[in-house]
This record gives C-alpha cells, sequence and structure tokens, in this order.
C-alpha cells in the first residue's frame, strides 16, 4: 500500500510536527537574534505553521502563518504587523499574544507549544524585546543543509542517529537536527523518531528518511539486506535475458533476497495477454501455444500480441483514463474526437514524444483535431501546468500554485514561469456550456496574453522547470518551445515517467508510486533500472512497443507470484510477481469471452468491447463495480485497483453475469447440449477461464461431480463455469 | 507456500444452521429486527441517519417558508397553513407535516452561493464548495460525501454496507479520494415491485439453497490458487478470500437479509407508507437503520419546478408529505428517533418571483431543510427569511455549519483531518461549527 504509506508519512509531516513539543535541547546560545534563522525555525519547529494550523491557507482562528515558513516575509509582518500588531509587545515581550497563546497562558486550540521556561520562549522572549527585527545586519543565508549518514546499510532492530547541519553563506554551520523534521517513506522497514534516530525494524528492505529544515530538505538511504548470507554464485547463475534481469539481479544481491521460480507457459501466455492485450487466449489459442515446442516461442508470442488490434485499445483505454473529460462537461462530439486521436495514436504506434508534441501544440476545430479538446477541457494556464507537469514530467507542481511545495524545490515562481507557456492559448467559437457543451470551439494563438505572479503581480516569462528551453519570440507559440522541451532527448524525466507507467502496467508496481511522482524524496526502488529503461526508450525514438517487448521478455518478468522462504515480504524489487485484479475493462470483456454473450453499450455499434468505450459515462454496473474511473472527477483519474465486497458480491450474484452463464445462446448450454465427453468440458472451461489444462485430480473432481449431477448436465456446467469465475485464478492475473 | 485449502473446507458455515433455509423459504413476516441491533456502548447522540434528498431543489415557498403576505407573484398559489406550534406556517399540502411539527425542527436560513445542480449538490452533500466552476448537469466530486465519510468511520464488521443510496447514486455522494470501498451500495431495483429484490446480495432466481450449496462446493474444489497466507505480502488473492467471506455471509444471514425484505412488513404500514417507489424506498430505509446500517440516502429527483409549479407539487407534495410524516412517525413509535436523523432537503430554495412560465428558478440564498431526530430538539425554526423569502437573514448558516452538525451529532469530529493518496491535509469541514440549536 504504498499510498497509504505516503500519506501517513505527509500526514506526520503536516500534522504531526507536533510531536517535537519536548526535548529541544537546543543551542539557544548560539542565537543571533534572525528571525530567519532563529525564530522561524522554532515556529516550524514546533508545528505552528503546519497545515493542519496556522500554515493552511486561511490560517486558525485569523492568525496566518505561510505554509512551513516558507516566505519570511509573510510570516514576519502576520507577527509584527497582522491584527493591527497586536500579537507582539515589545514594551512588555511575555505580555505577547504569541508567547501568552503558545505557552498556554490564554486558551490556545494548538495547546501548550512553547513552555514557560524552555529555551525557545526565551529566543523568541529575547526577539520581542530586541524590537523584533526582520533581520539582523549582515545577516547569513541559509544555503544548504547536510544529513549524515547520507547512504548506509543497517541490520535489523539496529539504532542509528541522524545528524543534520545547515550551512549558512557567511560560510558559518550549525547544528540543527533539533529542529528538523524527520519521515521515512518505509516506516516499517526503517522508522525514525522525533529526534532523528533511525529505527530499523525487523524486515529486509530499503528506506529513504527524509529531513527538513526551513526549506532545505536532505535525505538518507537505508538499506537493510536479508540477514542471510547468499553466496554471490546463485547470482551468477540467474538467467539473463536482457539488461532489466542484469539490473534486477544486482538489486536482489544487494538486499540478500533471492528471486522465485519462473512460470510454465500456461501462466506465462495468460499474463503476456492481459498485460500486453487486454484479454484472455481462447482455448484454442491456449492449445495450440501449450503444444508449440519452438525454443523462442515466447518471443514469438510477445513479438504476434504487440501486432494485435486488441494492443490499441487496451493501451489508449490506459491513457484515456488520463486525459479524457466528461462529455457532459466538454461535449460529446470533442470527447469522441479526442478519444479516437488517443485510440489512433496507439494503432499507429506513434512515438511517444510525437504524440506529447501533438497534444501541447495541438491547435484548430475541436471538431477536426481530437488533440484540441485538451485546451478546451482545460481552460486556464494553471490548470494545464498541473496536468502537463504530473502527466508528462511526473512532477506535481500543483502544491507550488498556492504555496511552497512542502517537498520539493519548487515554489510559486517556477509554476507560473512554467504555466506562462499557456499565457497564449487563444480560443474562438462556443466554449463550455454544460450539461451539453455541444459547440465547436477553435484553439490557435493568441494575439496577447499573460500569467501573473499571483504574490508579486510580476507578469512571468515562460521558463522551464529545470535545464534550458528556446526562447520564446513573439510569432512563436510559447507552447512549441515548452514541447520541445518536455520532449527533448536529454531531458531524463519524459523518458522516465513513461517508462515507470509502462514497468508498472507489465509488473504490478510502478519502480515510483505513485507513478507520476518523481522526486528527490520519493525515489525509485530501483534507480539504475528506471534510468537504464527510460535511456533504452529515448534510444529506441520513443517506440512504446519496444519498451513492453524489452520488459516482457526479460526473465523477471516471467518469475512465479509465489515466495520462497527468502523473499515473501519483497513488494518492491520483484524478487517474485505481484498479483493484480484485472482490469475493470478486462474482466467485463473476459466474461463475455467466456460466456460467448456479449455485452451491449449505448452508443456503441453491437459486438464493442468494453475496452473499447469512448466515455465512462457509458452505463455499466459492471464497469462500475469494478472501479474504472468516476466519470465526474476531473482526470487523471485514480482507477479503483483495489478489490472490494462488492465486486466479490457482483460475481457472485450479479443478475447480468448469471444470465450470460445461463444463457440460452451462451457457452456453457452449447457445451452441455454439444457430444463432448465430461471430461472434454472440464477441459474446454479450464482452456477458456485459467488459461491452462486441468491437471488430473482436478480433472476427476469435476468428471465425479458431474456423475453427480445427473441429469442435470446443462445446470452442473453452468455452475461450474460460475465457479472458475468466482476463484482468484479467473479474476487475477498471477 | 501451498495453502491447505483442502476440498469443500468452504462455505465453512452450516448455512442450515444459520437460517439460510428458511430465508429462502420465506420468513414469516413478523420477524423482528431488534435482535440485530449490536450494543453501542459509544455515547453518541445518533446512529444513523437517513438523508433524504429532493433533486432539483424543492421551493422554500411552497414547503416549509410561505409567505403569505408577500405579493402574489411571489406568495404563488398556496395557502399557509397553521402548524401544530403556534404562529409557525408551513405551505398547505404539507398537511400531515403541519400536525407533528412538534417532531421536528426546521431550518429556514441555509444559504450559499452555488445556484446551480451541480454545484449546489456538491457543496451540500459534502459540506465542500466545488472547487473549479461547475456546470448545472454536472455530476462532480471534488471531496467525499456525508455518506461515504460515514461509511469510513463506522467501518465494522457487520455484513450489510455502511452507506446505501436508492435509487441511484446521488450526485456528489461518491467517496472521492476514501476509494472505492467507501462508495454506496446502490438499490436500484424499486421496492414498490412485487418482485422486488437487491441486486448482487439477493441470490440470482434460478439460484435455489440446493443449487447454491452445490455452487459452493464446486467453487471450494476447484479453487486452487496458492496463497501468500503472509499478510504484508500483500496477496490480492488472500484480500480476496476476506471478501468472499464476507459477501457469502451477507447472502446468507438472515438478518441481513431481512432488512430487504420490506414485503415482510405488514400490509397496513406499507400502505401507510405509500404504494409508491418513495414510499416504499422510505420503508427500506428504516428497516436498514434497523439492522444497524449508518447511512442511507434516499435520492429523488423531479425537484426542479422551472415551469407550472403549481400543479406539479399539488401531485406530487401530498405524498411527499405523507411519506416523510409516516417515517418520523414510525421511527419515533419504534424508538429509532433518539438515535436516527431524519433530513429532508435539496440543493437549494427557488426564485422568489414566478417566472413567465409558471415556475420558479435555482435560489440559493434561501432553502428549507427538515432535521429530527438524534436526540436534536425539536419544534423548532431555525433561523428566517426575510419578509418576501429573498434571502436568510436572521441565524444565517452555511452547508458547512448543516454538515458538520450531521457529524457531530454522529460522534464524527467535523474538525478532523483526512489525508489524499497525494498526502494533501484536507479538513473534513473547513468551517466545523455545527447548528447550535439543533446539538441538544
Amino acid at each position: 500500500m504504498p499510498q497509504t504509506t505516503r500519506a501517513y508519512f505527509l500526514m506526520l509531516l503536516l500534522t504531526s510536527t507536533w510531536g517535537f513539543s519536548t526535548d529541544i535541547t537546543t543551542q539557544a546560545s548560539e542565537s543571533s537574534g534572525s528571525f530567519e534563522i532563529d525564530v522561524q525555525p522554532i515556529l516550524t519547529a514546533r508545528g505552528c505553521n503546519a497545515g493542519a494550523c496556522h500554515g493552511k491557507a486561511r490560517g486558525q482562528n485569523g492568525f496566518q502563518l505561510s505554509l512551513l515558513g516558507f516566505d519570511s516575509d509573510f510570516d514576519h509582518a502576520a507577527l509584527t504587523k497582522h491584527a493591527r500588531g497586536r500579537r507582539l509587545f515589545p514594551a512588555d515581550p511575555e505580555q505577547s499574544l504569541l508567547l501568552l497563546k503558545a505557552s498556554g497562558r490564554l486558551p490556545h486550540g494548538g495547546g501548550i507549544r512553547l513552555p514557560h521556561d524552555g529555551p525557545d520562549y526565551s529566543l523568541l522572549k529575547d526577539w520581542i524585546a530586541n524590537g523584533a527585527p526582520r533581520s539582523i545586519p549582515d545577516e547569513p543565508q541559509l544555503t544548504n543543509i547536510t544529513v549524515k549518514p547520507h547512504q548506509t546499510t543497517m541490520k535489523p532492530s539496529e539504532q542509528l542517529p541522524l545528524s543534520v547541519t545547515a550551512f549558512y553563506s557567511d560560510g558559518t554551520s550549525r547544528n540543527v537536527a533539533a529542529r528538523s523534521s524527520f519521515q521515512s517513506n518505509e516506516a516499517a522497514i526503517v522508522g525514525v523518531d522525533p529526534k532523528g534516530t533511525m529505527k530499523a525494524g525487523t524486515l529486509p528492505g530499503e528506506a529513504t528518511i527524509m529531513v527538513r529544515y526551513m526549506s532545505q530538505i536532505a535525505t538518507c538511504s537505508v538499506a537493510i539486506p536479508v540477514a542471510e548470507d547468499v553466496p554471490a554464485q546463485l547470482y551468477a547463475d540467474l538467467p539473463r535475458n536482457n539488461v532489466v534481469d542484469d539490473l534486477v539481479w544486482d538489486k536482489l544481491q544487494s538486499l540478500g533476497l533471492t528471486p522465485s521460480e519462473g512460470i510454465d507457459d500456461s501462466k506465462f501466455m495468460r499474463r503476456a495477454y492481459v498485460d500486453i492485450i487486454g484479454r484472455l487466449p481462447n482455448p484454442t489459442e491456449v492449445r495450440e501455444f501449450l503444444t508449440d515446442d519452438h525454443s523462442q516461442k515466447r518471443y514469438t508470442l510477445v513479438d504476434s500480441l504487440l501486432e494485435r488490434p486488441e494492443y490499441a485499445d487496451h493501451w489508449a483505454n490506459k491513457w484515456v483514463d488520463l486525459l479524457r473529460p466528461n462529455p457532459y462537461r466538454v461535449g460529446i462530439k470533442a470527447v469522441l474526437n479526442y478519444d479516437n486521436w488517443i485510440r489512433d495514436s496507439f494503432r499507429k504506434n506513434k512515438p511517444y514524444d510525437q504524440f506529447v508534441r501533438e497534444l501541447l501544440t495541438a491547435q484548430g476545430s475541436t471538431f477536426r483535431n481530437g488533440a484540441v479538446t485538451l485546451f478546451r477541457d482545460r481552460r486556464s494556464p494553471e490548470e494545464l501546468t498541473t496536468l502537463v507537469s504530473q502527466l508528462f514530467l511526473g512532477v506535481r507542481l500543483e502544491c507550488a500554485r498556492c504555496h511552497h511545495h512542502p517537498f520539493e524545490k519548487w515554489g510559486q515562481t517556477d509554476f507560473y514561469s512554467f504555466a506562462a507557456y499557456f499565457s497564449r492559448v487563444g480560443r474562438k467559437g462556443t466554449g463550455l456550456s454544460p450539461p451539453i457543451s455541444g459547440g465547436e470551439e477553435i484553439v490557435m494563438l493568441a494575439e496577447s496574453g499573460a500569467v501573473y505572479h499571483p504574490i508579486s503581480g510580476d507578469t512571468m516569462q515562460p521558463k522551464p522547470l529545470f535545464g534550458t528551453a528556446a526562447e520564446v519570440s513573439a510569432d512563436n507559440d510559447p507552447r512549441q518551445a515548452l514541447a520541445d522541451w518536455i520532449t527533448e532527448k536529454k531531458n531524463p524525466l519524459f523518458v522516465q515517467v513513461m517508462a515507470n507507467r509502462i514497468w508498472a502496467d507489465l509488473m504490478g508496481r510502478g519502480l515510483v508510486e505513485p507513478v507520476d511522482d518523481l522526486r528527490a524524496t520519493n525515489p525509485p526502488s530501483n534507480a539504475a533500472l528506471l534510468k537504464t529503461l527510460g535511456d533504452h526508450f529515448r534510444d529506441e525514438n520513443f517506440n512504446i512497443k519496444e519498451l513492453i517487448r524489452l520488459i516482457a521478455t526479460s526473465y523477471v518478468y516471467s518469475l512465479s507470484s509465489i515466495a520462497n522462504d527468502n523473499n515473501v515480504l519483497d513488494t518492491l524489487n520483484y524478487s517474485r510477481h505481484y498479483r493484480r485484479r484485472l482490469r475493470a475493462e478486462t474482466l467485463l470483456d473476459a466474461v463475455c469471452d467466456i460466456t460467448a454473450v456479449p455485452e451491449s453499450f449505448a452508443g456503441m455499434p453491437a459486438g464493442s468491447r468494453a475496452s473499447q468505450i469512448w466515455t465512462h459515462r457509458t452505463k455499466s454496473l459492471f464497469l462500475d463495480t469494478f472501479g474504472r474511473p468516476d466519470p465526474n472527477k476531473d482526470p487523471p483519474c485514480e482507477r479503483m485497483e483495489e478489490s472490494t465486497v462488492t465486486q466479490a458480491l457482483h460475481l457472485m450474484n450479479a443478475d447480468g453475469l448469471n444470465a450470460k452463464i445461463i444463457s440460452d445462446d451462451g457457452w456453457a448450454v452449447e457445451l452441455a447440449n454439444s457430444n463432448l465427453s465430461s471430461d472434454q468440458i472440464v477441459e474446454e472451461l479450464y482452456l477458456a477461464i485459467y488459461s491452462r489444462f486441468p491437471d488430473s485430480s482436478e480433472r476427476t473432481l469435476a468428471t465425479d461431480f458431474f456423475a453427480q449431477a445427473g441429469d442435470k448436465r446443462k445446470s452442473f456446467v453452468e455452475d461450474l463455469m460460475w465457479a472458475l469465475i468466482n476463484t482468484p485464478e479467473f479474476f487475477l492475473v498471477d | 507456500m501451498q495453502a491447505d485449502k483442502s476440498m469443500l473446507t468452504f462455505p465453512r458455515r452450516d448455512c442450515f444452521r444459520r437460517g439460510f433455509g428458511g430465508l429462502l423459504a420465506g420468513v414469516p413476516a413478523a420477524f423482528q429486527l431488534s435482535s440485530a441491533r449490536s450494543a453501542d456502548t459509544e455515547q453518541r447522540a445518533a446512529k444513523a441517519c437517513i438523508f433524504i434528498w429532493l433533486d432539483g431543489g424543492p421551493s422554500h415557498y411552497e414547503t416549509f417558508d410561505p409567505k403569505p403576505d408577500a405579493p402574489p407573484e411571489v406568495r404563488g398559489q398556496f395557502e399557509a397553513i397553521e402548524t401544530c406550534l403556534p404562529g409557525v406556517h408551513f405551505s398547505q399540502h404539507l398537511r400531515r407535516l403541519a400536525t407533528i411539527a412538534d417532531k421536528f425542527s426546521v431550518v429556514r436560513s441555509i444559504r450559499h452561493n452555488q445556484g446551480n445542480h451541480g454545484a449546489g449538490n456538491h457543496y451540500m452533500m459534502t459540506g465542500a464548495p466545488p472547487r473549479i466552476p461547475v456546470g448545472c448537469g454536472a455530476f462532480v466530486s471534488f471531496h467525499p460525501s456525508i455518506g461515504s465519510v460515514v461509511a469510513h468511520e463506522r467501518e465494522t464488521t457487520e455484513p450489510l454496507p455502511r452507506y446505501f443510496s436508492m435509487p441511484s447514486m446521488s450526485r456528489s455522494g461518491g467517496p472521492n479520494f476514501l476509494g472505492a470501498k467507501y462508495a454506496p451500495f446502490v438499490v436500484a431495483d424499486d421496492p414498490n415491485n412485487a418482485r422486488f429484490h437487491v441486486r448482487d446480495i439477493a441470490l440470482p432466481e434460478f439460484v435455489n439453497t440446493e443449487r447454491f450449496v452445490s455452487r459452493q462446493k464446486i467453487r471450494s474444489g476447484v479453487d486452487r490458487l496458492p496463497r501468500l497466507n503472509n499478510l504484508a505480502a500483500g496477496d490480492p488473492a488472500t484480500t480476496g478470500d476476506a471478501f468472499y467471506e464476507k459477501s457469502y455471509e451477507l447472502v446468507t444471514s438472515v438478518e441481513a437479509q431481512k432488512a430487504f425484505d420490506v414485503h415482510a412488513e405488514p400490509t397496513e404500514i406499507r400502505d401507510r407508507y405509500g404504494r409508491n417507489s418513495f414510499g416504499q424506498r422510505a420503508l427500506l430505509a428504516r428497516r436498514l437503520v434497523e439492522a444497524n446500517v449508518p447511512f442511507v440516502t434516499l435520492y429523488e429527483g423531479g425537484w426542479d419546478h422551472h415551469r407550472n409549479i403549481f400543479p406539479a407539487l399539488n401531485d406530487r407534495l401530498p405524498s411527499f408529505d405523507n411519506t416523510i410524516a409516516t417515517l418520523l412517525e414510525d421511527l419515533e413509535t419504534r424508538g429509532l428517533l433518539e438515535t436516527t436523523m431524519l433530513i429532508v432537503l435539496g440543493e437549494f430554495g427557488r426564485t422568489p418571483k414566478i417566472n413567465t412560465r409558471a415556475g420558479r428558478d435555482h435560489w440559493s440564498n434561501a432553502m428549507s431543510v427538515l432535521f429530527a431526530g438524534g436526540k436534536s430538539p425539536s419544534g423548532q425554526i431555525i433561523g428566517a427569511t426575510d419578509r418576501q423569502g429573498y434571502a436568510a437573514v436572521e441565524r444565517v448558516l452555511s452547508p458547512e455549519n448543516f454538515v458538520a452538525t450531521i457529524y457531530q451529532k454522529l460522534g464524527i469530529d467535523p474538525a478532523k483531518i483526512f489525508h489524499t493518496p497525494q498526502g494533501r491535509p484536507t479538513h473534513l469541514v473547513s468551517d466545523p461549527t455545527p447548528i447550535r440549536e439543533l446539538m441538544g
């Protein structure tokens, strides 16, 4: 549950920095009387400016500080000027509201933050008595922090303190561990207490500890190898199909993990079908593949799947989750065109850089160019910035729209400079008019347009997040320069975020999770592998199929999901395959294929498959139950990957599914009415539903059931089909 | 790692001991559900909420806030009638509610700034205004709905889902970042229909006990995928087992199945609720609450009277009045009102001036909300609109206050902070101040 971990991690960071309330053996004597160097760190360490308290957008009880103290001018004004200056009282500092409240001598919703007799209290008191200066003469600036160790290995249950040093522009430095905050991204592996002592758990694995002091962030990565010694020869002897295997084995070796066994052909086949084309193989295909004795048949299978027509719909289906808006809002024709454009891109295997360039620079009519719908849907430079940076760079800039990103270097200036690339997106025609929004809209380069910084009011010049981009002249669409910068070959984020998505789709878990959140404080579980995948993708001219091929033909892809004694707890390093539930569309299409009773979808031609539906608004209780994105939420949408009780109930009892099973036109009835023996029927059902032959005990079991069923052959075939569909071997890709 | 799944061990429970046979054979109509209520030692005012949503925005003039002294183009065609509370008037069709006005309170002073359906729905259903402008037909979700939050905070091991919505999910009634687990369980089928059964929870018609048992037997025979039994391994097959077991329990639980069986109610009770979909759904809602479900939404469309409002309400209000009054009385008779809130509202009120099509348009400056139960002081009219009903002017309250009241009464701290999967802290309700008059 990486997301849960992360939520927990942030929760601690943003709300429970209250955990610092005791035992700050601070170096009060070092105080220089500076607001930035001495006062603000106290406010941050004591949680005053946390997201749940005065740091939230509306402040708390009328007193607002910048989130985590990123804006010193604002905070100084909040203390000294806002509320008519009543918060500080230099003539009698102890009567300042700030101290009265924080020490609990006046009622304070946040409780006692600064004990009356503590060093922080006296530091603040002295600062107020001194006239609460914004800065002191020759005030040095905080330039960076370092954490020691920066990288280390620990043994299970070992403890290790971190030391944090802040460096200033005048060449001085200080130990600031006591006023830093610490968080682990995998607290079960390595936890960290508020004082910065790391505590290894009992499990092997890796964790990154983030240290934040004021606006500066540093990380410490820790590995806890498996205690037992695994001989190097074991790794040397492992099969290596390509570079993926080398890098995964390296990682496993560094952690002392040993990989699971390889899988048999039937499991490989089912996995490849589901992952590459989003459908199960039919019995004929299974028989052919399993009886083929060609030694390279897995490679051939992957190649042939990549050329199947279902490939495009399956992979486009992932991208429509990310891009395709609600037609009620944007209009049916615009959305349909957009959907078509996305599918067509995958059908043509359009190089990914070209896909992104066409999208980001789209112009013309929403009735003629589907890609233009992006700009009909996202109407402000700010919205476009959030979407584009997240999807194509894996950078979550959204935070920086309103405040400095709490775990990243991005601030509002970065956000609005990026947004300026969209300052001249012009529109004419009919805008949005929900719930129909049927009009045509033209997107073109506007004569003028500007994006302003929300605080300073300055007109922002287009500027990339890092590196350099082409200058934008008055005649050129700034989006062109942006698209060039994003897709240029030396931009590592562009290829890595896509490589990470594809890896996650095939391997059950991203190297980085969430897949579009790449940052130093959220490092990949195998950095060398992510880099290599990204480089490979770039060197192969952004060919998506080629990257899929590389991963699917690695030996690692064919590892079993069954753990050995050594790797059962590994959920990050791919020492075994990670099972997943089939995605909603794949599952429904599989049910239709197995029962031979197709679904009919409103607004789609007869015979359409779930993976081809052009909008999530198309009614389907089945797809809703299995977690397709809520069409009412804005893309990029969270698809519900998890299982629920309602899903189990649906497979068990849903009228629609049961009607398919017992349909007179369905496959169960056809099998029952056929001349096939009971053993042959069992075999057919296993091939269609589990993509494998039944073993002898399964044959015996099922034919015994058949015998017991007597004259109820038809209902038994139906029930056997129902039973197989209701087991995890069907609804998971194993 | 092969899990020891010996054949035919599942179903582990003896269906017949659990009364499963009785269920399918039809249970005696007089079966009482009170035994299903588990002892709840926590001290909170309310355990459950029946949330009746009149989608489109019911007119406050023609319901709880008539303005008999206003000019005719504002007053409309209906008369104001006296209630059992001195000096308090309702509009003419709320006859039964008027006689029991001492059993509930009406809030006349909630106002907000979201005058279209999509946004108004979102604001009143979640307590959070939509983050970006949304259109009228929109179904949007930026924040978890009250029902989803209740499902999240009141998770139990009981088989029934925690949050129901009938006959569909309300516009902004989803879980948002809380995740699919907390989406409402939708009962789309009509309990007024003689063949009513609840999707997925009731067995398909052609599956009788014998066949169900046989299916389970076959399934446990063929289910051989090895499980990773270490919980930390995160094996979805293992979690799937837990969900399958819970589903099985729900399907075979007499109490759970009983809750849906509105047809088991005495004819007289069914008649009193009204033999229409809305009436029978209200009855079903009561049964669900009796079976310990904490949140039930009845989502009733068709209150968007832009034209010909008076004939439409002449048709609709009498049965509406009857159903709500019956539900209220029935909850009280059964001792459920103490612990069950009954709330009736829409996304906003309607325009003062009757328009050229003899209708009223959207108006979020004023609306009326019926609030009863869960130890809320009753017989109160909270706040007031101005003389002509243009806007709430006394004791002006926000959707935040309204939603915070519900949470507070259910023992959920409205000031609580949730974290989105991205880690962003989000206040459950940005202004957690409840409506003190309703707190008791």
